[in-house]
């Protein structure tokens, strides 16, 4: 026990005081800063970009009225508007069939900018004579380049809009104004079991935000470990460790060394966004603060703190593993290649389990071993069935346990041979007891 | 009470298809050096690891201190060929953690790392971070590391490796002070010339088998003595003296006319025989056979295992 704490503090050391340790503690905070900022430096997150538009509108203009007062309403006429409008020239709103894209190339190339300082036109929007009438609702944005997807949906918005006030006011014709129908209804998830103003989608801010550290803090501790061995054996300093420690105490000494280095790491990343979620707003730290208060019950944290442990175990052995068998980094990049494929596979699924948390995708995923953590820590917050609850947290600490053995099997097999690595079928007859 | 440190019985090792060690016994007993010596890939480091309890035997057994190896771990000290060190860890640092691993306390081991520093005149670079040694540095204190927790028996692989002449003296004297204090060293070496300066007893392995176990005397006495003389005219008439096993005439361009003698043959027949024949000879040596000719001999490309 004494040996195993002593080479799990050598691991924490050796970790903790590399450089790439703390350029790593601190590139998180900052990829997350840039990861918010950066939309709103380059236009700020749902807004278009700024386009100059006219809208040819051959139903009689009522739509076109009613993408000119979307624009209105949305900046009230200010000076830096995102978008400006114009009438549309003549000759396009002659223009029809053949003669129209011709027209538009026109109105968009030389023809588009005639006075010094004027907006250039780049898009014009066309409201075909049949909008509207028995269930056509297909408008057209003709524009040379591609444009935002924003411009799109504000456009769209704006026509969806007035086709509903138009089918509406057939019903109660006094209806005057298209504005009413813009109110959007909110529908926030509760659950009866927490605080009365407890929201579902903020609850599950804090075990989504773990389940992404999981991830993350895995690859990058567990990599620096498998190098860490790949180094020892190619130093001999693990014989030195090995005439000293059971192969047991060395890899338990070691992933626990990783278990440390990864909550340091999880606890500094921790109030350093705090910290940045303070500087952007009052707001963002309140909801921090709910949703730590969700997960901060006596049923929820333990078994997250449970999950994320088994996690980190689960990966750092699977790594350890990997550089016991790798004589050199070469080895052990062939290796490392298709674990990362196999670590990266639940982030792929990440959307989808979150559509419907207690859904039969996110159930599946739960039960296969490892990645039982990562999901369950995403669903934790979602009220699983508690035989799921149960059933996920035994499987994880059985696959932990088996990990573990299997990596000091594996590692004692091989970590001062310089044969090759064994193929995938020997390491998995080792996994289930035969000799690795 | 047995004084053996080691007892190895009939210990086999196999990698696969492949022998690494077979059958080998011996004893060390407390106090003495041990020179273990064996061509590459002869089964050294594979017998040491198996004696350190890294890897266990196929067959036989092995005892270290009169018990098993896990139970003595802490009383052995280790140096492995090549430099086992964190690259990062300062010098002191580096030998006090394998002393706490060992079981001495942190402040203990730091205290007693320092000393050994200073012992080698390495004080000044107490806090020097191993990558900043050279290599010579860093490989005394790979062998401070392997003694700091006092061991009573103490496996030096290649431990003169990357020293120069001079620190090889220093470690030399500091071997000998180790066995004077009453601890027991084996290590293994491919330089004869430190075998023969400080080895009691020597263990010869070729291929995975010992073909050789016991005192230099011993190893030079499988060899027959051998006799150097030069003259300025042609001594192949020795050949008829007796006692005389083998004549060897000179190499192109070296002096040295070599003659084996049969045992118990000192030599001087063959002064008389060259005074009775007038030869006058400008030189005449008899030496026994050195321990790198044993060797050579024993593990050579023709060489036949010769009787323990």
């Amino acid at each position: 026990m004494r040996r195993t704490f002593l080479i799990a503090r050598q691991e924490f050391i050796k970790y903790v005081t590399r450089r790439g340790f703390v350029i790593s503690i601190l590139m998180f905070p900052l990829w997350i800063m840039l990861v918010a900022l950066v939309p709103q430096w380059t236009g700020g997150g749902n807004e278009p970009r700024y386009h100059h538009f006219t809208v040819v509108d051959r139903t009689g203009g009522a739509y076109r009225q009613a993408i000119e007062a979307a624009v209105d309403r949305k900046y009230h006429g200010a000076a830096n508007a995102r978008l400006t409008f114009g009438a549309p020239p003549a000759y396009i709103a002659a223009a029809a069939g053949a003669q129209f894209p011709a027209a538009v190339r026109h109105a968009l190339g030389e023809a588009s900018a005639p006075v010094f300082n004027a907006p250039t036109l780049d898009a014009v929007i066309v409201v075909p004579g049949d909008f509207g009438v028995n269930g056509k609702a297909a408008a057209e944005i003709w524009s040379r380049e591609t444009l935002d997807g924003d411009f799109h949906a504000f456009i769209a918005d704006a026509l969806t809009q007035m086709l509903r006030f138009k089918s509406v006011q057939k019903l109660a014709p006094q209806l005057k104004d298209p504005a009413v129908l813009s109110a959007t209804a909110l529908v926030q998830a509760r659950n009866p079991d927490r605080a009365a103003n407890s929201n579902s989608t903020v609850d599950s801010i804090i075990p989504i935000a773990l389940a992404i550290i999981l991830f993350v803090v895995s690859v990058m501790n567990a990599s620096v470990l498998l190098q860490g061995v790949v180094e020892e054996k190619s130093t001999r300093m693990i014989e030195v460790l090995l005439s000293c420690a059971t192969p047991r105490e060395i890899t338990t000494g070691k992933l626990v060394g990783v278990i440390a280095v990864a909550l340091t790491t999880l606890i500094i990343w921790g109030l350093v966004l705090l910290a940045m979620a303070g500087i952007a707003s009052h707001d963002t730290v309140a909801l921090v603060f709910t949703s730590l208060r969700a997960v901060a019950t006596p049923g929820l944290l333990p078994l997250l703190l449970v999950y994320f442990l088994c996690g980190l175990l689960i990966y750092g052995s699977l790594f350890l593993a990997i550089g016991s068998m790798a004589n050199s980094l070469a080895d052990a990049q062939s290796l490392l290649g298709p674990s990362m494929l196999i670590l990266m596979l639940p982030n792929l699924m990440i959307a989808g389990v979150m559509r419907d948390p207690n859904g039969t995708l996110a159930s599946t995923l739960s039960w296969v071993p490892i990645y039982t953590p990562f999901f369950m820590m995403l669903r934790a917050a979602s009220n699983p069935p508690a035989w799921q609850l149960w059933g996920t947290l035994s499987l994880a600490i059985a696959t932990t346990a088996l990990m573990v053995v299997w990596t000091g099997r594996v590692f004692a097999r091989h970590v001062l041979t310089t044969e090759r690595p064994p193929s995938l079928g020997a390491l998995f007859g080792g996994l289930l007891g035969r000799r690795a | 009470m047995t004084d053996s440190i080691v007892e190895l019985s009939n210990v086999t090792k196999r990698f696969g298809d492949f022998t690494a060690v077979d059958g080998l016994s011996f004893a060390l007993t407390r106090g003495n050096i041990l020179g273990f010596l064996g061509p590459n890939g002869a089964g050294k480091t594979t017998t040491l690891r198996m004696m350190l309890g890294i890897l266990p035997p196929d067959q036989g057994s092995i005892r270290v201190l009169g018990q098993s190896i896990a139970r003595v771990r802490a009383r052995i000290g280790y140096l492995p060929e090549e430099r086992g060190l964190y690259k990062r860890m300062r010098a002191d640092a580096a030998i006090a953690y394998i002393g706490t691993l060992k079981g001495m306390r942190r402040s203990e081991a730091l205290a007693r790392a320092r000393k050994l520093l200073e012992g080698f005149g390495l004080e000044k670079f107490a806090r020097v971070r191993i990558e900043g040694l050279s290599k010579g540095m860093a490989q005394k204190v790979q062998i401070l590391s392997a003694v700091v927790h006092d061991p009573e028996f103490v496996i030096l692989d290649e431990p003169f490796s990357g020293l120069d002449p001079v620190n090889q003296t220093e470690l030399e004297a500091f071997i000998r002070r180790l066995a004077a204090e009453g601890k027991t060293i084996l290590f293994s070496t491919h330089t004869m010339q430190h075998a023969e300066r400080l080895c009691d007893r020597l263990v010869i392995l070729a291929g995975g088998r010992k073909l050789f176990e016991g005192t230099l005397d011993q190893a030079r006495a499988l060899l027959p003595r051998r006799a150097r003389l030069a003259a300025d005219a042609d001594l192949s008439f020795l050949r008829t003296v007796p006692g005389v096993a083998r004549v060897m005439p000179a190499a192109t361009g070296q002096p040295f006319w070599t003659i084996d003698l049969e045992e118990g043959n000192d030599g001087r027949a063959l002064l008389a025989a060259a005074f009775e024949r007038s030869v006058p000879l400008t030189h005449f040596d008899v030496a026994p056979p050195g321990l790198h000719d044993v060797f050579v001999s024993l593990v050579g490309p023709t060489s036949e295992a010769l009787p323990a």
